[in-house]
C-alpha cells in the first residue's frame, strides 16, 4: 500500500510521476516499446504503428474536446490537411521527413485556427456542426484542387528517408512513428501543468467565468484549436508516410467520429484516456476477428462478420454504461485497488 | 506500489505468456498448399458483392481440389473481413501474409490496390487481382503484380460507346456519374472517345455520392435531351429515380450502366424503371444456357439458387489464378509475382468454359471484352443485346 508521498516543493507537487515505482514501470514500458519490433511479426508491427498514429490524433482531439470542452468533428479534415501536405512536399520536393511533418502540423494548425473562429459565438453541439463543415470543405478542396492534391485519384507518397534508408516496412517506420507519438503525448501531458493548460480547463468548466478571470477567450480557444490540429496534422503526415497513398476518401467524417468515440470511451480530459481509447478502438475489431477465428464453427468468418460489428458496438455501449468516465477511470480504479490493498477503496 | 513477491511472479509469468502467444501466434501452415489470400468485404457497404465473391472463390477452389489440385498441390483460400475499409484491408493482408506463404491475393477495393502496390512490389511474391476495375490499375508498368478481372471502367465505356455508335451513328450521349474516384474514373477519356466515334456528349451530370433527391439533376438531364444516358459510379440508387422522373418528364433516352449496376437482382430491384435498362457485362449471367457453357452448368449444379455477377467475378479470378500457377509450375519456375504475372500474360485464346463468350487473352492488366445486355422485365432477366465486343482486336 502506498503511503506518504508528501511533496515538499511546488515542482515536486506538479510532477507527473512521483514515485520510484512509477518511474520503474515507465522504464519497463520504454524497454518493451524498444524491444517490441524485434519480437513480433509484420501484422502486429502494422497494428502498433496504426495504434500510435491514432493515439497521437486522439491526444490532439482530447486537448480540444476533453480539456477545452470544444466539441469538434473536424479531426479527420485536419489529418487530411497534414497528410496532403506531407504527400505534396515529399512527392514534389523530397524535403526531409521531419521538416515535412512539421510543415504538415503548421498547415493543419492554420486550418484549425480558421475553423475555430466560430467557436467564439457558437458552443457545444452547434460548434460540432460547424466543424463538420470543415470536413466537407476539406474534402471538396482535396477532390478538386487537382494541381496540388491530384484530384480524386489522390497522391502516392514515396517513403520517408532517414540517412538514406527508406522507411518502407512497418519495422522501419515504427522508429519514426513511435518516438514522435511519445513526444507528442508527453508534450500534451506537460501542457496541462502550464498556465495555458489550466486556462483550457477553465474554459471548459465555465468559459464566462474564465473570461471574467482575465483569460482572453479568443486567444485561448483559437490556441486550443490550433494545437489540436497541429497534433492532427502531424498524425496525418505520419499516416501518409505509413499508408503511402492519400486520397480524398481516406479522411471521411466517419474517421472524426472514430476519434471522438475513442476519447469518449477512453476518458475525456485525461491523457491516459486518449491512449487507452485509441488502443481500444483500433485493436478491438481486430481482436474480435481472432475470437471468431478460434470458434469451432465452419465458415465462422463469413457468418459472424456482421455479428463482430455488433459486438464491437455493444462493447462501446457496455463500457460507457459501467464506467461513464471511460477506460482511464477503470484503470485508475484498478490502480487504487492495488495502492490501498488490503483496505477497501 | 507494493505487491507481494508471489503475486509479482504470477503477474510476470502471465504477461510473458501473453506476449509469447501473440508473437508466435502463427497458424500451422502446410507448405505444399498454394494459398489464395483475400481481403473480402463481408460486412459494410459492399457486403452484397463481398459475399458473392467469397462464394465464387471458394467454389472454384473446391473444383480444383476435387480434381486433385495443381500438380498434386491443393489450393487453400484464406479470407478476412474488411468492411470495405482500406486500413482493415491492409491489416488483413499483413495478417494473412504473416501467417501463411501467400502467392495469390484478392483485394477488395481500388484504394487497397493502390495502397498495397508498393508492398507487393517490395515483397515480389504475390500476384493480385480484385474487385476493382479502375483504369489507373490497368497500367502494367505502375502495377506490375496486379490485374483486373474484366475490362476497366474506361474500356467498359468504350464498349458501350461503340455499341451506341453502331446502333445510332451521331447519337447524343449523356454521362451521369457520382462524385467519387469510382465515378470520375472513365469520364475524361470517354469524352474524347465519344467525339472520335462521331457521338456528341450532350450532358455530363455529377451527383454527390449517396444522394437521394436528384430532381434538379433530372431537369438538367432533360435539357441535354440525350439518346443514350450512361450511369456510372453507382450500385443502385439514384438510377431508378433518374429513370422514373426522366420518363415522367417525357425523356426518350435509353438508359445504360456499367458492371456494378448490372447484376440481375440489382436491376430487377429497380421495379418498372428496369424495363429496357441496358449495360455492359463481361461475363455471362448465372442462368444463361445458349452457347457452350460447361462452367455455368457446373456452377448451377453446385449452387441451385441465382448467383450474382460478383460470384462470377470471384470464380473467374480463381480460374485465372489457377491457370497462371499451372503455367508457372509447368515451366519449372518458382511461384513469385513476376513469374505468375508473366504466366498470366501468356494466356492467349483461353477458354473460360462459357463464363466469357469468346476466348480471352490477357496482354496487359485487363480483359477488355464484354457484351451489351438488356433487361427483360417479363422474364425478370438480363438478356444479351449484342455480340461479344473485344477492344483489343
Amino acid at each position: 500500500m502506498r503511503i506518504g508521498t508528501a511533496p515538499q516543493t511546488y515542482a515536486a507537487d506538479q510532477a507527473l510521476f512521483d514515485t520510484r515505482t512509477q518511474w520503474t514501470w515507465l522504464a519497463l514500458l520504454g524497454l518493451l516499446l524498444v524491444a517490441f519490433p524485434f519480437l513480433v511479426n509484420e501484422y502486429w508491427l502494422y497494428m502498433a504503428c496504426l495504434v500510435a498514429i491514432n493515439v497521437a490524433s486522439a491526444t490532439g482531439l482530447n486537448i480540444l474536446t476533453g480539456y477545452t470542452g470544444l466539441v469538434s468533428l473536424g479531426q479527420a479534415a485536419f489529418m487530411g490537411m497534414g497528410a496532403y501536405t506531407v504527400a505534396a512536399l515529399e512527392a514534389r520536393f523530397g524535403t526531409p521527413a521531419l521538416l515535412n511533418l512539421v510543415a504538415a502540423g503548421v498547415v493543419a494548425m492554420a486550418g484549425g485556427a480558421i475553423v475555430g473562429i466560430p467557436s467564439l459565438r457558437v458552443k457545444g453541439l452547434y460548434l460540432a456542426i460547424a466543424t463538420i463543415a470543415a470536413s466537407f470543405i476539406a474534402h471538396f478542396v482535396f477532390a478538386n484542387w487537382t494541381a496540388v492534391t491530384g484530384g480524386t485519384a489522390g497522391l502516392s507518397v514515396p517513403p520517408a528517408r532517414f540517412f538514406g534508408v527508406a522507411l518502407d516496412t512497418s519495422f522501419r517506420i515504427y522508429w519514426l512513428i513511435l518516438p514522435l507519438t511519445v513526444l507528442m503525448v508527453a508534450g500534451a501531458a506537460n501542457l496541462f501543468r502550464t498556465r495555458i493548460g489550466r486556462a483550457f480547463i477553465a474554459i471548459r468548466d465555465r468559459d464566462i467565468s474564465a473570461d471574467v478571470l482575465g483569460i482572453p477567450l479568443l486567444r485561448y480557444k483559437l490556441l486550443s484549436f490550433g494545437l489540436s490540429s497541429f497534433y492532427a496534422g502531424v498524425a496525418g503526415g505520419l499516416w501518409a508516410y505509413f499508408f503511402r497513398v492519400v486520397t480524398p476518401e481516406s479522411f471521411p467524417l466517419l474517421m472524426s467520429i472514430f476519434f471522438l468515440a475513442a476519447i469518449i470511451v477512453g476518458g475525456m480530459g485525461t491523457i491516459l484516456g486518449s491512449i487507452l481509447g485509441a488502443i481500444f478502438m483500433t485493436l478491438v475489431p481486430e481482436l474480435l476477428k481472432f475470437v471468431v477465428d478460434w470458434l469451432p464453427f465452419e465458415n465462422a468468418t463469413v457468418a459472424l462478420s456482421p455479428v463482430r460489428t455488433m459486438v464491437f458496438g455493444a462493447l462501446i455501449v457496455g463500457f460507457l454504461i459501467f464506467e461513464p468516465h471511460g477506460l482511464a477511470e477503470i484503470w485508475r480504479r484498478i490502480r487504487r485497488f492495488f495502492h490501498l490493498y488490503p483496505f477497501r477503496t | 506500489m507494493i505487491i507481494s513477491k508471489s503475486r509479482r511472479a504470477t503477474l510476470g509469468a502471465l504477461m510473458a505468456t501473453a506476449c509469447l502467444a501473440l508473437a508466435g501466434g502463427a497458424a500451422q501452415a502446410q507448405d505444399k498448399d498454394i494459398v489464395i489470400g483475400g481481403s473480402i468485404p463481408m460486412s459494410g457497404v459492399f457486403a452484397f458483392a463481398g459475399l458473392g465473391i467469397h462464394d465464387g472463390i471458394q467454389d472454384y477452389v473446391k473444383i480444383v481440389n476435387d480434381a486433385g489440385g495443381i500438380d498434386g498441390r491443393k489450393l487453400r483460400y484464406v479470407p478476412e473481413d474488411t468492411g470495405y475499409k482500406v486500413d482493415a484491408s491492409v491489416a488483413a493482408f499483413k495478417k494473412i501474409t504473416s501467417q501463411n506463404e501467400v502467392n495469390l491475393y484478392y483485394g477488395d477495393s481500388t484504394g487497397f490496390a493502390k495502397t498495397i502496390n508498393s508492398e507487393l512490389d517490395r515483397m515480389g511474391t504475390i500476384l493480385m487481382a480484385g474487385a476493382s476495375f479502375a483504369s489507373e490499375i490497368n497500367d502494367p508498368e505502375k502495377f506490375p503484380h496486379q490485374f483486373l478481372v474484366g475490362p476497366d471502367y474506361t474500356e467498359m465505356f468504350g464498349i458501350l460507346l461503340r455499341y451506341i455508335a453502331d446502333e445510332k451513328p451521331g447519337a447524343k450521349v449523356a454521362f451521369v456519374y457520382s462524385d467519387t474516384e469510382f465515378g470520375r474514373d472513365p469520364i475524361e477519356s470517354s469524352r474524347e472517345l465519344a467525339k472520335s466515334l462521331g457521338l456528341s456528349v450532350s450532358g455530363e451530370i455529377m451527383t454527390p455520392p449517396g444522394s437521394v433527391d436528384v430532381s434538379t439533376e433530372v431537369i438538367k438531364l432533360r435539357r441535354a435531351a440525350p439518346d443514350y444516358t450512361i450511369f456510372h459510379g453507382y450500385v443502385l440508387a439514384p438510377i431508378p429515380e433518374f429513370i422514373i422522373q426522366g420518363r415522367k418528364m417525357g425523356m426518350k433516352s435509353h438508359w445504360m450502366g456499367t458492371f456494378w449496376t448490372m447484376d440481375n437482382s440489382m436491376v430487377m430491384k429497380m421495379g418498372e424503371a428496369a424495363e429496357g435498362f441496358m449495360g455492359v457485362m463481361p461475363f455471362r449471367y448465372y442462368y444463361e444456357t445458349e452457347g457452350d457453357v460447361p462452367m455455368l452448368e457446373k456452377i448451377r449444379e453446385m449452387r441451385p439458387e441465382y448467383q450474382s455477377t460478383a460470384y462470377t467475378q470471384g470464380f473467374l479470378t480463381t480460374m485465372l489464378f489457377t491457370e497462371a500457377v499451372k503455367r508457372t509450375l509447368a515451366a519449372g519456375k518458382e511461384l513469385n509475382g513476376d513469374n505468375l504475372k508473366a504466366a498470366l500474360n501468356s494466356i492467349e485464346n483461353f477458354d473460360t468454359g462459357g463464363i466469357i463468350g469468346v476466348p480471352i487473352s490477357i496482354k496487359g492488366n485487363s480483359i477488355p471484352v464484354g457484351r451489351i445486355y438488356r433487361a427483360d422485365l417479363e422474364q425478370q432477366k438480363m438478356l444479351p443485346a449484342s455480340d461479344w465486343i473485344s477492344l483489343d482486336q
